[in-house]
């Protein structure tokens, strides 16, 4: 609502995107939900980082799964915590993003408003995306950070390492840049939930709606892939490739899943982006 | 209404069409039968075993359905699919890469030392090197492991069942995109086994088995399938075959290896004895100073005395473990005895 009163209409025949964006971002951004996600999603990284300095040097005997991995290894903090914060919570921030954008816009019924301003129907949905990949890639970033600071401070590197899953040892800029990858790659795997979450969106006007079934959704996925007698399912459910990040850690790096889930989340992608679009083409004001 | 059917047959179209552009994006796709010169099963086995493939990596999957109990500290033996990569110089040196969920086994040759590290103890084996039978890749010494080394294990077969069985080439296929012979190995009906036949994928060019699939009597689908799903030839990374210890990992010297080629001490325990040739042979083992190993169908020692249903006959009483291609017999005065065979010619095994 704010992009139309924002927006000079009689020079205009259409406003300009930056403008739009800006105001979607601010718009995003300033809302207290966001920041509130944002910010216990950079706790995550912090939890883990004190669970891990408090209860010591590496474990003995077989630890907890990656978590164990983290003792003395600082690096490992910020790919252990994007990998467990894929699994719900990084989904549930996006989610929302994707659920305010269009289906609680709806429910305010400010979505009328932003219908009828004269602004294309895909760029609306360009707009609309904007905020989510915004949160998504911020919420990463966040983690990221959080993670590589609380990794170097409170869990400390061994030697200025990282220490890969294969018992061989990478200098500061080669970590650095495995970080970058999984980071890259974790958002990529979120915009597809967001996609998803964007074209359910535009079905209801509950923004709660969406929220259930994108984490309804992943839950299901998550059984769905447990159950042995539907593995033949596997190579289309989107949590197949959610484990792949932890591919980073291995050495020499396997490009075949962090690049099979990419392709899987660029279909995903492409599907929601087109439901989005067709849906939002044919609204009512 | 009609508007909202429409729309609900627009939504399921573009649904079912991206489920379908998933799958094809992301499953491996099948190739027919490349045509290749026609060659005798003597030739080709021979060729197998003289073969030197050089450097080279890839991917090998285990698809594995024996129906074995899950072992914790070896996932890859419980029913399922797993995968390890691996890269070889050609010349005994080699790395493999067993990934879990959440960590890795890496066994790296170097020539002189093998170098096992598991990341989720953090702990680095090291164990001399057998130049004798140094195993073309790391593995299991003395021996080859299907797990990780389908080329040494489908050799060593077709070396030692040539004498029992029927041996044809069946045609051609593809795997992992190179042109391979099926080689075909059926027991003779004198064989007493539990398996219908054994499939070998040799390489076209590089005379090397790419894939190993074990077919046991009364089952249409595998019980074992192992082979490369990807693999490329050509010279490697020298610092593949180095293994430094990383910071912070305890170092401790491998235990010495008992001849079964199994860890744990061998003393005061005689050999396993093999009773039978061919497909039917049966090991015969005392428990628990060495443990015989020919479908690796057990577990640690204590763990037998759980598994399996007990029996009886002329050598005394036992538990019988029965998977799907092996079968194995644990008697209560401390025997093992284990084959490819029904429990019928276990049991003139121990009896003898």
């Amino acid at each position: 609502m704010t992009t139309t009163a924002d927006t000079p209409v009689t020079t205009r025949t259409h406003a300009p995107l930056g403008r739009l964006l800006g105001a979607e971002l601010r718009w995003v951004l300033r809302r207290p939900r966001t920041l509130v996600v944002l910010g216990l999603l950079a706790l995550v990284p912090l939890a883990i980082a004190i669970g891990v300095a408090t209860a010591g040097g590496p474990p003995s005997g077989r630890g907890p799964g990656l978590v164990a991995e983290i003792a003395g290894n600082g690096f490992v903090l910020p790919v252990v915590a994007l990998g467990l914060a894929l699994a719900l919570l990084l989904p549930l921030a996006v989610a929302q993003a994707a659920a305010d954008a269009i289906a609680g816009e709806a429910a305010t019924g400010t979505l009328r408003g932003l219908l009828l301003a004269p602004v294309g129907r895909v760029r609306l949905v360009v707009m609309k995306s904007a905020g989510v990949v915004m949160v998504a890639v911020l919420a990463v970033l966040l983690i990221a950070v959080v993670g590589m600071v609380a990794g170097t401070v409170v869990v400390g590197g061994a030697q200025g390492t990282l220490v890969t899953l294969s018992g061989t040892t990478l200098g500061v800029g080669e970590a650095l840049g495995r970080i970058a990858l999984v980071a890259v790659w974790t958002v990529g795997q979120l915009l597809a939930v967001g996609a998803v979450a964007l074209a359910i969106s535009t079905l209801t006007e509950h923004p709660l709606v969406v929220l259930a079934s994108v984490l309804g959704g992943l839950i299901v996925f998550g059984v769905l892939s447990a159950i042995p007698s539907l593995e033949w399912l596997q190579p289309v459910l989107l949590t197949t490739g959610f484990s792949a990040g932890t591919d980073v850690l291995r050495d020499p790096l396997p490009f075949d899943n962090l690049w099979s889930s990419t392709i899987r989340a660029l279909v995903y992608i492409a599907i929601g982006l087109v439901v989005t679009v067709v849906r939002m083409r044919r609204r009512d004001a | 209404m009609s508007r909202r059917g429409r729309w609900g047959a627009g939504l399921a179209g573009i649904v079912v069409a991206g489920a379908v552009a998933v799958g094809v994006a992301v499953a491996p796709t099948a190739a027919a039968a490349p045509p290749l010169p026609p060659v005798t099963p003597e030739a080709l086995a021979a060729s197998v075993i003289t073969a030197k493939p050089g450097p080279m990596n890839g991917t090998v999957t285990v698809d594995n359905e024996l129906g074995l109990p899950a072992i914790p500290q070896v996932p890859q033996l419980g029913n399922g699919t797993s995968t390890v990569r691996v890269w070889s110089n050609g010349d005994g040196k080699g790395r493999a890469a067993i990934p879990s969920p959440d960590g890795e086994r890496t066994l790296v040759s170097d020539g002189t030392t093998r170098w096992s590290y598991d990341s989720t103890d953090r702990t680095v084996t090291k164990a001399p090197a057998h130049p004798a039978n140094a195993p073309a890749h790391p593995g299991r010494p003395g021996g080859v492991d299907p797990q990780t080394d389908p080329s040494g294990a489908a050799t060593q077969m077709i070396a030692d069942l040539r004498k029992t069985s029927t041996v044809t080439v069946d045609g051609t296929t593809d795997v992992a995109g190179r042109s391979a012979y099926q080689l075909v190995l059926t027991p003779l009906p004198t064989e007493r086994t539990l398996l219908r036949e054994v499939r070998v994928a040799v390489d076209a060019e590089k005379r090397i088995p790419l894939q190993l699939t074990v077919l046991a009597t009364g089952s249409p689908q595998p019980a074992l399938t192992v082979g490369f799903s990807d693999i490329t030839f050509g010279p490697q990374d020298q610092s593949l075959f180095t293994f430094t210890p990383p910071p912070g990992t305890a170092v401790k010297d491998a235990p010495a290896r008992g001849p079964g080629g199994q860890s744990g001490p061998p003393q005061g325990a005689q050999a396993p004895k093999v009773v039978g040739d061919g497909w039917d042979r049966v090991i015969v083992a005392q428990k628990p100073a060495t443990r015989p190993n020919p479908n690796r169908d057990e577990g640690d020692a204590p763990d037998l005395s759980a598994l399996g249903t007990p029996v009886s006959g002329p050598w005394g009483q036992g538990r019988l473990i029965s998977t799907a291609v092996a079968t194995a017999i644990v008697t209560n005065d401390g025997r093992i005895a284990a084959g490819a065979v029904p429990e019928q010619v276990l049991s003139e095994a121990l009896g003898r």
